[in-house]
Order: C-alpha cells, then structure tokens, then sequence
C-alpha cells in the first residue's frame, strides 16, 4: 500500500529539504484592518509609516514623535501561519483499478505535502471527501503544526476507503462552510468527475482567497489503456453503468488519449485560475514527484 | 430412421455442456473502473449485438457435436435395396394338402415351383435364396445360399403333405424368413393377416397365390358300425359349387363290399349306409371319382371282431366296478366283462396263463401278474406294486382336485377343462405317452392325466383321476369320459393295426430295427429306443407298414380337414394380390435396407470444426492476436 510509504524514513528524509511554495504574501500590515485577515502581530519591525486616522494607537512611535515631532506608525512583520488543508478525493473511482492504488498513491501525496508544509510550522490538515448515500463525506483530521505530529495523521491516512462518488464542489461547500481564515487547499483527485463540478469547486477556493493547488493523480493501467486484451465488460465502479469492449492496441491508444484529454483540461483551467497543477499518474512517479513535477510547477520550493 | 445404439445418446449430454460453457462465455468478464468516460472511445465492436446474433463458433461445435454423437449412436436410414446388390430372397411354400390339388394336369405345387424358378431366374446374380416350408410347422429345406443349384434341388424335392397347414406353422416360417430382405409366399390360399403381420418386420411378404377355386370330394367319416348287428355309413362331402357324382366302394379286408354311386348337390355331404359287416377287419372307404385332392379320397377304419372279448374290472367300490363295466360295453358290446373286488380276486385264477384277458382295467388297486393283453390302471393306488410293475411309472401324490386341459401347457379353447375330484401325481415313463394333461394346485402345476404306451409286455394305460360317486357319468365332465373311452379303445386296438389321423404321432413296440413302407412306396429304416419302440408321423394318407424282426404292423393315416379340402373358400386374410400383381406394385413395396450414417455424420462433424477453426483465425486476425 502506497499510504505507507508516506511514513517511511527514508521516505520523509527526502523530504527534509523541500518546503511549500506559497505565491500569496506571508505579511500583512500591523495595525490595518483587512477583512478577512488576522491582523499581524509579530515582534520583527517591517517599517514605519505616518499616522492616519484610524490606526491603533498602540503602534504609535512615541520615540520618533518626540525626536521628530511626527507621528508615525510603527509596523511589525506578521508573525502569521497559513493553515493548510488536504483534500483527498476518497470516491469509488480512486480505487479502480485495484492494482493501480490510486487512492494510496493520493493518501501518500498528501501525507508527503503536509510533511513538508509542517517543516515551516503551518498548520495542516487531511482531509477525504466523497459523496456517499446521498450525503457529503467529509472526514478531516486535526491541524497539525509540527513535524513530531505528523505521524498523527497516519490513523486518518490508514483509516481511509474508497467509496461513493466524486462531488469536489459539494465536499468544497462543505469545506467553506466552516468559516476560516484563507489559507491553502491541496486538492488531490483523479478528477474523473464532469467538468463543471471540478471547475466550479476549484473557482469557489479562489474567491474564498484560498491558495489552491491541484494534483491530479491516475493509475498507470488506466492512464495507458493497458488492460488484458480480449473482450470484457467494463462497469463504472461510481455509477454502476456498464459497457463492453475489446481491449487491444485500439482500446489502450484510446484510452491514452481520453486520460491526456482530461489531464490537459484540468492543467488549462488551473493555469488559467493561478492555481497550481501536478500531476502524478502511476505509483512510480511517487518517487520522482516531489523532485520534478511539484517544484515545476511550484507547489514546493 | 433409427439407432442402432440408442444408449449412447447419452453422449448427447455434452451439448449440454457445450452450452453451459457458451452461456458462460456469454457472461464476459466484468472489470471493474474508475470512470465509463476513459473508454468513450475504446472500440466496441461486438458488444452492442452480442446477444441477439447468431455465434457462428457455438453453433458450429453445437453441429459438430451433434453429427458426432448421433454417429455414436448408430443412426441409420431405411433405403430401398438396389437391385443386383445381393438381395436375399425367402421362398416360402404352402405344403398343405390343398397343394396337391391338381389343375390341367399338374399340382399347385407343381405350379409353384414353377412360379419360384421364374423368380429365381429373373433375380441378379449374387442374389441369395432360401427355401423354408410349412405344414403342420415349419421347416429350412435349404437355408440362405447364392447355389441356385442347390435351391432348385430342395424346391423339385418338396411334396405336399396330407395334413392341413397351419397358421401357427406359417408364421415360423415368416419369422425364419424375416432377415431376408424379399419373402415370396407360395400358397393357394390368402395367408392369414396375423399369421403375417406380427412376425413380418421390416421385410415385405410377396405372396403368389397358386391355383384357382375348384371342387373337391371327401370322405369326412367312416363308421364300420358292427359286425352282423348295425350298418356302417360313410360321411361323403362335395365342396363343389356345382352337382357332382360321386362313385364310392366300400373293401373290407381288400376285398369290395359295396360299390355306390350318388349325386351330391353343391356343397352337400351325405351318408352313404352299407353292411352291416360279416365280420371284422380293416375297413376302408374310397371315391373312385376323380377330383383335385386324392388324400381325403380314402378312409380307413377297423371294424371289430365279432369273437367275444374278456375284460377284467377291478375296483374296491362296487359302483365304480359298475360303472366301469357299462362304459367298456358300450365302447365294445362283444366285451365280456368280469367285475369283482381287488381283495377277493381269486388266486387260482390269478395263476399265470391260467386266464387271459383282453383288457384288465384296475381302479385304486393293483393286482400283479394278471395274464391280460391290455391293462388300465385308472386312479393307481399310492402303495401298491404298480409303480414297480411298470417300468418308470412313478407316483408322487394326490392332488385333492384337478382341473383337465386339452394340451400341455395350454387349457382348451373353450377356457378350462373338466374339474377332476382326487388325482394322482404322476410321472410317465418315456414309453407312455400323455394323451391329456391337467392342472391342479394354486400354480397351476401340470401333470399328465391320462397315458398310454406299449411295450413288448403288452399295453398299459393309466388314467390318474378318481371315478368314484359315478364321475364317469356326471354330463358336466364328458371330457373325464371322452378320455377313458379314448385310452381303452387305443389299448384295445387290434395288435399290429392302428388307424391314426395324418401328422399324429404313432408309437409302435418293436423288436429290432424297423423298416417303414410308407404309402407312395418309399421305406424308411427307423431304430427302436431303449424301450423298444419305434415312432413314427404319418404325414400322408394310406397304409403304411412296418416290418420288424420278421413281425408287421400297420399303420393306417386318416386324411380330411374341412377346410384345407375345400377348395372353392375364401378365409378371411389379408387382400392377396396375385403373384403378378404384386409385381406390379409402386417402388415402396420394394424392401428397404439399414443404410448407417456414421460416415456421413463424422465428415460433416469434421467440417464443422474446421470451418470453426477458420473462424477463429480470422478472429484472431481481427483482434491482432498472434496466436490462438
């Protein structure tokens, strides 16, 4: 099971190194009221700036007003934490094909990514969505900020199955509707959902300031067509619904096709959105992942 | 159609396997996936119409299995057997007595000789021929042979027999002739229809009627009534349709004694009186008309001697010595009978040579050593002598009620016979013959109840039932006395001439080898048994003699059966067609023969699983496969 890769220490060595990349600012400005911001109150001076009307009085710098006779705010450098969620996509479609071990090879992403984002003490959180009976699952951990917790998340990562099916815009209702502050959100799915569910949810992360970064995980055998040749019925592990078909060379080089096909619409419109896009298809790209794909595309550093 | 190994149809059960495994691959390997939308494009070229066409593949292996095991099974088809193939013919013919009818100068048996060398000579070579006859029972003068030579001895050797023929005798002949593939029935009558249709099988009976209705004369019954006291009759039949003078003598002893002519209306039979006879002797009536069968044209019959005879009764019960008595009187008024009790029978008349009887009729007693020409031992006693005194003569028991039948193993026609009271288990010796048989106990068990047989010691008759209470006379069981008078007038006979009916066994004692005589002149040696005896089946009518160590006896067979001498009936039976017409028949009167199917269903067995293997190259071309 590719989860259990996750808390390997050889695994978490390589590691050690990376650290998230965070495009949005780390700082804000002492003493202004920004919505939605916690209002920075670090100890490390950022600048100085006159007074205006409205400013917290506590920032003033009454050395300088005596000296200068000017009033002046001080400013300090927020001393603030971006909180960190993971969210894994645990629908039926992430078990199929079994040998593929999509589901492990997500789970270990995301363990990997909020290993690293804990280097810098951000919280983290997992958490694995899918829609099940007709209900939104939404099961998360804790937040987690440093790395001697990390292996807290390791009951959440084992405890994960497959099941239901991939509703990304109604496990993202469910997300925002506990209100917090904007942070990051790693989405990690296959992404075998209609286009405007994904799309929808994605967009509704961005306008919740959220930093969003996707990853778009797939089985090697479903990302290369490469099933036993012959004449098989195939069933949709979420839906039900079934069809048959004769694999062979024809059926592999269409299948290449349609997961390339559903790779570059997710790639396009997460360029197009800011948000960052990986992908990681097949379990022997775990290895390689966070060396190539994640820091091209800037999702560490 | 049919199968010449129908168990192995069970082999059909691997279709049922075969199907089972379609119906298995019907249901395809279900994989589960991810998401449908990965293989919108996959191909799909059969599974939109997968179940609702036909698979070529399953239902070639279904043909092929199917042509296999129906080969398993021996299926075969009836053709018609092409000429010059090796047909087998059976020539069956009629040796009734009508077939010595003549016409124009020669018999129907003559006539179908002929008919069966027309047929033998217009038959393939190669084709097989049997000859089988049928009379009295059935008989393979020469079995299936390609020797034609051989066949056309044993069809010149034939003669027709004074007796009538038989249905029963008919239909062994059929059943031998049943593995031929063509039967050619020879007779002058239409064969009975369930003579033929039982026994038939799968081949055709063709049959040549021989001859056309004509008139005969017969000689029915001859009565030589009895010397110096009543007159005689013979019972004279026309079976022409039209008036026939008939002109009969009467010889006793080979010399004439009456000479009569008379007109006969169609059909009619009359009586012709004559005598009373002078003296006894052997009787003999003739029609010196010539007609179309002679056999019934002579009748023998012995008139009795009108010397006086002795009889001897003996029985423990008074009425039963009386009625005993009044039954031999009636049967010979000249019998001079004794009656008296087993117990006071005086032993000085028992001294031997001192007194001899004609006939010495013992009932439930056994008195040994009684100078007697004949004795009857009628209900022999359980402990009595008697067994010992006549060789192989063995007594098991009583039956406390028995029941007469006509023949072994067989009740009389008219259902069961007579009930008989207390009967003694009997077991005959090989010398004495059982001339009627019955049943007794909840088996139904056999066992002979009246016997005759001779031996050099003189005649010895056994009845087994018991007479007591006026039996003999009750007219419910007339059958009890038909057989007391038929055993004391066989033991009665006189010595060295019997009158018998034409195909009934005649046991004679004799000294040493026998020399036959038989009527058309030809002798026949016959060697006596261990008893002595000599036996012989008179099948023509006449005298026949038999010579034995310097001593003769005669043998005089009875001709006559009502319906084989008439000429002019119709028996109901099956349409008989004429030889030529049967000829003439539509083609699916020819016989049919076993055609096997095996090769025919083994090839196409084969082709169906090559043309399978074609198919699945090209499948396997299809789908890029390198191999099958």
């Amino acid at each position: 099971m590719l989860e259990a890769r996750a808390f390997e220490p050889e695994f978490l060595k390589k590691l050690d190194r990376l650290a998230l990349g965070i495009k949005r600012a780390r700082t804000v400005r002492a003493g202004t009221r920004t919505l939605g911001r916690v209002q920075g109150l670090g100890i490390e001076p950022e600048n100085f700036r006159e007074y205006a009307a409205g400013d917290d009085l506590r920032f003033l710098d009454w050395n300088a007003y005596a000296r200068l006779d000017q009033l002046s705010i001080r400013t300090f450098r927020a001393d603030r934490q971006v909180e960190l969620t993971i969210l894994i996509d645990a629908s039926a479609s992430m078990g199929f094909p079994a040998r593929d071990d999509k589901l492990g090879l997500a789970l270990a992403l995301g363990a990997a990514i909020a290993y690293v984002a804990m280097g810098e003490n951000d919280p983290v959180r997992m958490a694995a969505f899918a829609m099940r009976r007709g209900e939104v699952y939404l099961k998360a951990t804790g937040f987690h900020r440093r790395r001697e917790s990390y292996l807290e998340f390791k009951p959440f990562v084992a405890a994960v199955k497959c099941g239901g099916e991939t509703r990304i815009g109604a496990a993202v209702d469910d997300l925002l509707h506990h209100r917090r502050a904007a942070g990051i959100v790693v989405v990690i799915s296959d992404f075998l959902v209609s286009q405007s569910d994904y799309e929808d949810a994605l967009a509704r992360l961005v306008l919740a300031r959220h930093e969003v970064k996707a990853v778009h995980v797939m089985g090697e055998i479903e990302s290369t067509g490469e099933y036993p040749p012959g004449l098989v019925r195939v069933r949709d592990a979420e839906t039900g619904q079934t069809r048959e078909t004769v694999f062979g060379p024809d059926a592999a080089a269409a299948c290449r096709r349609k997961a390339e096909g559903i790779s570059a619409r997710v790639r396009d419109f997460c360029t197009g959105r800011g948000i960052s896009y990986a992908r990681a298809f097949g379990a022997a790209s775990l290895e390689t992942f966070f060396e190539h794909e994640l820091g091209a595309l800037g999702v560490i550093r | 159609m049919g199968f010449l190994n129908p168990a192995n149809l069970l082999w059909a059960l691997a279709l049922g396997v075969l199907v089972l495994i379609y119906l298995r691959s019907r249901s395809r390997p279900t994989l589960e996936v991810s998401s449908l939308m990965l293989f919108d494009d996959a191909p799909a070229p059969v599974a939109s119409v997968r179940h609702v066409r036909l698979d070529p593949l399953f239902w070639l292996e279904v043909a092929g299995i199917t042509a296999l095991v129906l080969a398993i099974a021996g299926l075969y088809a009836m053709a018609p057997v092409h000429a010059g193939r090796g047909r087998s013919h059976a020539l069956v013919f009629d040796l009734g007595a009508a077939m010595s009818a003549r016409e124009d100068g020669n018999s129907r048996l003559d006539l179908a000789r002929r008919a069966a060398f027309k047929l033998i000579a217009g038959a393939p070579a190669g084709d097989e021929f049997s000859v089988i006859t049928y009379a009295l029972e059935a008989q393979v003068p020469a079995p299936q042979t390609t020797n034609l030579a051989v066949v056309k001895a044993a069809i010149n050797s034939l003669e027709p027999l004074a007796v009538a023929a038989k249905a029963a005798a008919l239909s062994a002949a059929i059943i031998r002739a049943r593995g031929s593939s063509e039967i050619d029935l020879f007779t002058d009558r239409p064969p009975p229809a369930e003579a033929i249709g039982g026994s038939l099988g799968e081949a055709q009976v063709r049959v040549h009627r021989i001859g056309r209705d004509d008139g005969n004369l017969a000689i029915a019954a001859l009565d030589p009534g009895t010397p110096d006291s009543t007159r005689g009759r013979a019972l004279v039949r026309n079976f022409s349709a039209a008036p026939h003078l008939v002109e009969i003598a009467i010889d006793l002893d080979g010399k004439e004694i009456a000479h009569q002519p008379l007109m006969l209306a169609p059909r009619e039979q009359a009586l012709v009186p004559f005598g009373p006879l002078r003296s006894g002797g052997i009787l003999r009536a003739r029609i010196l008309t010539e007609d179309a069968i002679a056999a019934d044209n002579q009748r023998w019959a012995i008139a009795r001697s009108d010397g006086a005879a002795r009889a001897l009764v003996l029985s423990p019960d008074a009425a039963v010595r009386g009625d005993l008595a009044r039954v031999l009187l009636a049967i010979n008024p000249n019998f001079q009978v004794e009656t008296i009790e087993p117990a006071k029978f005086a032993p000085a008349a028992n001294a031997p040579g001192s007194k001899r009887y004609d006939l010495a009729v013992m009932h439930d007693s056994y008195v040994p050593g009684i100078g007697t020409e004949a004795t009857l031992m009628v209900y022999p006693p359980l402990s009595s002598a008697s067994g010992a005194e006549i060789p192989g003569l063995r007594i098991d028991g009583t039956a406390r009620s028995a029941a007469m039948s006509s023949e072994r193993g067989a009740e009389s026609a008219g259902g069961p016979g007579a009930a008989l009271g207390a009967t003694r288990v009997i077991q005959l010796p090989e010398w004495m013959d059982a001339l009627d048989y019955g049943t007794y106990g909840s088996a139904g068990a056999i066992i002979p109840i009246v016997a005759a047989g001779e031996v050099l010691s003189g005649r010895v008759g056994v009845i087994a039932f018991d007479v007591r209470d006026h039996f003999l006379f009750d007219p419910d069981r007339l059958d009890a006395l038909i057989a007391l008078v038929n055993v004391t007038r066989r033991l009665t006979a006189p010595a060295g001439v019997q009158v018998v009916p034409t195909g009934a066994f005649v046991t004679l004692a004799v000294s040493g080898v026998a020399q036959v005589t038989q009527p058309d002149g030809a002798k026949v040696i016959l060697k006596p048994d261990k008893w002595g005896r000599v036996k012989l089946r008179p099948l023509q009518a006449g005298r026949y003699v038999i010579d034995s160590a310097g001593t003769h006896a005669n043998v005089l067979a009875n001709y006559y059966d009502a319906a084989e001498s008439d000429l002019g009936a119709v028996p109901e039976a099956v349409p008989a067609p004429s030889a030529a017409a049967v000829h003439a028949e539509t083609p699916a009167a020819r016989p049919k023969q076993v055609v096997p199917l095996a090769f025919i269903l083994i090839a196409l067995a084969m082709g169906a699983f090559v043309l399978e293997s074609i198919l699945l190259v090209r499948h396997a071309a299809r789908w890029r496969m390198t191999h099958v």
